[in-house]
């Protein structure tokens, strides 16, 4: 059996240079989304992988071929782009990056008017027009514009939501590790014009990341020394295009990616007040506690941050994420967003005199596994069949994959549509109990 | 015929959109750089709205196959032939549909010293384009985009070797320019200020569409013709959109036949080369001149490629074509209109004649070019049929079919950029001329 490393999905396309990600791809691609788009203007941005400018030479062909207008906002955090479509009210974007996947990686994220991904039916579209292959090439290109100062609409948007003046008295020292990424040219300055005293750690721009650009904890050792060395209050780590956040706490130690939306969502309700939670069903039982203790209701959606927001919107959710990081506020944009997440944190921080140890402990405890299996979709079937007859007697909910509770512990088993991989997690109150059931789990698959 | 590619060591050439899109430019460079040693690859492009999209698809290829991009923006294609001799490419590409209609463009490869590729080398990057069998660079290994500065003075300094620039310079020569909104526009003036001319350019805007066929032809001198009457100017002349073919308007604001302005750059390079090297489908005049100044000349068949490859294979020194093309190898592997500009203020100054005069004992020949439009799957039937024909007569078949008869000759053959054949009557009676079209017409039709 032969599984290719390219993924064409609704999430856009995705592979790795040198053998699947080929300019050929990447051209038809773009001239599928434009396309689509029909017209207009869209925006481009990339991250800082050493790819990015073979890839974006494509994709301005690409859009310039079907007579769009583009408009190249160079490097460029993927939230700041969503967030920049949205009030310029552009008709689209194409953010060039791989998040968190190795140096190696690249990929197409599309965004819709309005500074969403793609709805599922919206992406179906596209990938027909992809297949079909038709496109709508003109005789006159456009001509390609350049924004030199692109993450100001972003960055002024969250310096409104919080309260600086309140951070700035409390002189808190971060250090901060964007890895090299999209938004290392910006983040110094955010931080330091929320009144924080500021160390950089991975914040130059060189040939591939400094580390894995995944911020989980086993990537973070250089934000973990550095947070010791300066005495820092709290470190955080963004991934390569910075919609994802992951926290260190005053000693060091990071608190787990998984608590890092906890810590954001219980920041939001103590100090915007109160609204519906909604998270991802691969997301901790931690954020159901939050809720609890704040007293608000908790939803439910589909992996992937379109389906997040889509939810937050259908429940009138203020605040919301994923579970790996991704912090969603509505008052800033249902996106996944690293700078939000960092301006509440230091909010609350300043507000409640605590340290981040000890909001962190405020919480109770999970473990969770997270593995990936590499395997085809036609394996799919046949393992969800043998989940659901072994797992029926758990609460079952099969909206996205298969979830399966019981009152000790929770799984989720489903395809994933960025790698062909099927993704296993599970969460228990102890790790033993995790690290059986999650073996029991696997024998299964 | 919009949804076809014209695929030679000519270029690739189609109708964007149509034919020539992104995706096909994408795959040739993805050839032509996995057909490449390491280094560098050279490029440029016309005016035309499309080269920008086209040559940014070029760029992403050629780095994903993991060769450096030296980026010269746009560029007349000579201009960067002339400078492949003096740096160190892998190879070269130009965006510029050269004398093309608007609508067209083509992707033209370049060798190390950029020469066209022959048909070898051409055929090795199609075979490889077919396979789709191209190389990949791995992330470390992709290639980097430089953009370059042509230098402007090297070419010139470059030139005032090859003509007397003191001597051109004394006649303060007023000249209307016409580069046909092309990539030469943006180097005109300081070409001008160089040689000291009094420039009147029009249609130098390159942002704007071709204000007329770039074809450097008699129809398409008017507004040249009207510009040197109103300003009583010393010379006009007519760029395709790429500078590699010119004609001439003289001083009395009477347009020439692009056919003039080969034996005209023979006839100024007296006592300087030895040999030339044509085309069968270029005027008798090119004899008369060759004759004229003591050198002899041979013919081959129609196209850069294979001009030049036979100058440097025969050591000629000059070569050119009836189209309005003129290159010299010492100079550089390019038709160069520039150059060809140069040499004829360089034959004015020297003789102290203007263009009329220059051109007055040119012996009475008259041209007739006409293209029929053919289906690609019928021009090889109609051909055979016509070497049929013809057999008797011994024809030339170095390029198509050429009948030599007393005072008059005429050519036909398939074309190389477009999907047409072209027919070349020339002879010194009108009546002779419209005898054979009507011959042809009726052989062609049956």
């Amino acid at each position: 059996m032969r599984i290719s490393d390219l993924k064409i999905s609704i999430s856009g396309i995705r592979g790795i240079v040198g053998e699947s990600l080929t300019p050929q791809l990447i051209l038809k691609f773009s001239e599928a989304f434009s396309t689509y788009i029909g017209g207009g203007k869209i925006a481009v941005a990339s991250d800082t992988r050493p790819s990015a400018e073979m890839v974006k030479n494509a994709v301005f062909a690409g859009i310039l071929s079907c007579g769009v207008s583009p408009l190249d906002l160079g490097i460029l955090p993927i939230p700041s782009l969503q967030i920049y479509t949205k009030e310029k009210k552009l008709d689209g974007a194409i953010s060039i990056t791989a998040s968190h996947n190795p140096v190696e990686w690249n990929a197409l994220k599309l965004i819709r008017k309005g500074g969403h991904f793609l709805y599922p039916l919206e992406a179906e579209e596209l990938l027909d027009v992809y297949y079909q292959g038709r496109f709508r090439r003109v005789e006159r290109p456009e001509k390609i514009e350049r924004e030199h100062e692109p993450f100001v609409t972003h960055e002024q948007k969250v310096l409104r939501f919080v309260d600086g003046e309140l951070i700035k008295t409390k002189k808190i020292k971060i250090v901060v590790d964007p890895c090299g990424g999209a938004a290392s040219p910006y983040v110094q300055k955010f931080l330091e014009a929320l009144g924080a005293e500021v160390v950089c750690v991975n914040c130059d721009l060189k040939e591939g990341f400094p580390r894995n650009p995944e911020p989980v904890a086993s990537n973070l050792g250089d934000l973990c020394k550095a947070v010791r060395k300066h005495k820092a209050d709290i470190g955080f780590a963004q991934d390569a295009d910075a919609d994802r956040l992951a926290v260190v706490d005053e000693n060091g130690i990071p608190i787990g990616e998984e608590y890092t939306l906890a810590l954001a969502v219980n920041s939001y309700l103590k100090l915007k007040g109160k609204s519906p939670v909604v998270v991802n069903l691969s997301t901790s039982r931690v954020l159901e506690d939050v809720a609890r203790m704040s007293g608000v209701d908790i939803f439910m959606s589909k992996v992937g941050e379109i389906n997040v927001a889509r939810k937050m919107a259908e429940v009138g959710a203020k605040i919301g994420g994923e579970g790996n990081g991704g912090i969603m506020v509505s008052d800033i944009h249902t996106c996944r967003d690293s700078f939000s997440g960092m301006a509440l944190l230091l909010e609350y921080i300043a507000w409640s005199g605590k340290k981040v140890s000890e909001i962190r402990a405020e919480l109770p405890d999970y473990f969770m596994m997270k593995h990936k299996v590499k395997a085809s979709y036609k394996d799919w079937r046949k393992t969800l069949s043998r989940l659901t007859s072994k797992y029926g007697s758990g609460k079952i909910q099969d909206l996205d994959g298969l979830r399966v509770d019981y009152p000790d512990f929770w799984f989720h088993v489903r395809p994933s549509n960025t790698e062909p991989v099927i993704r296993v997690q599970v969460e228990a109150k102890s790790g033993e109990m995790a690290k059986e059931e999650f073996k029991k789990i696997m024998e299964v698959i | 015929m919009k949804d076809r590619l014209r695929i030679s060591v000519s270029g690739i050439r189609g109708e964007v959109p149509g034919a020539l899109n992104v995706e096909v430019a994408s795959k040739f460079s993805s050839a032509f750089s996995s057909y490449l040693e390491e280094g560098r690859v050279a490029l440029c492009r016309d005016s035309r709205c499309s080269s920008h999209m086209l040559e940014m698809a070029v760029i992403s290829s050629i780095m994903a196959s993991g060769l450096d991009c030296a980026d010269f923006g746009m560029l007349p294609t000579p201009f960067l032939q002339f400078l492949m001799r003096k740096e160190s490419f892998a190879g070269g590409i130009s965006i510029a549909g050269g004398h093309n209609p608007l609508s067209w463009n083509a992707i033209i490869l370049l060798d190390t010293g950029g020469d066209y590729l022959d048909i070898s080398e051409g055929s090795e990057v199609f075979n490889i384009y077919e396979a789709g069998d191209f190389r990949k660079a791995r992330w470390r290994a992709l290639g980097k985009t430089h953009t370059l500065k042509f230098p402007l003075e090297l070419y010139l300094d470059t030139l005032s070797k090859i003509v007397d620039t003191e001597s051109i310079r004394k006649r303060n020569y007023k000249v209307v320019a016409d580069p046909c909104n092309g990539s030469t526009s943006a180097y005109l003036r300081d070409f001008a200020d160089f040689f000291r001319i009094d420039l009147i350019p029009i249609n130098d805007n390159p942002e704007k569409p071709f204000p007329h066929s770039p074809e450097p032809s008699v129809e398409n001198a008017s507004q040249v013709e009207a510009v040197v009457k109103s300003t009583k100017a010393d010379l006009g002349f007519l760029l395709n959109s790429d500078s590699s073919r010119l004609s001439f308007v003289n001083e009395k604001a009477e347009a020439l036949s692009e056919e003039m302005t080969f034996p005209l750059c023979l006839l100024s390079l007296e006592g300087k080369i030895g040999k030339a090297i044509t085309t069968t489908v270029t005027t008798s005049w090119a004899d008369w001149a060759a004759e004229n100044i003591g050198i002899t000349i041979s013919r081959t068949k129609v196209g850069q490629s294979s001009v030049v490859h036979t100058m440097e294979s025969e050591g000629a020194e000059a070569g050119g074509e009836g189209s309005g093309s003129f290159s010299l190898l010492s100079f550089s592997s390019g038709y160069d209109s520039l150059l060809a500009l140069a040499l004829i203020l360089d034959y004015m100054s020297k003789e102290g004649k203007f263009l009329s005069e220059l051109t007055q004992p040119f012996p009475p020949l008259n041209m007739k070019k006409i293209k029929i439009e053919v289906p690609p799957e019928r021009t090889y039937r109609v051909m055979d049929r016509l070497e049929e024909i013809y057999y008797k007569e011994s024809p030339d078949c170095t390029d198509g079919i050429r009948v030599e008869r007393k005072g008059i000759w005429f050519n036909i053959r398939p074309s190389a950029t477009e999907f047409v054949l072209r027919i070349t009557i020339e002879g010194e009676k009108e009546e002779q001329i419209e005898s054979v079209e009507d011959e042809l017409m009726d052989r062609i039709g049956q």
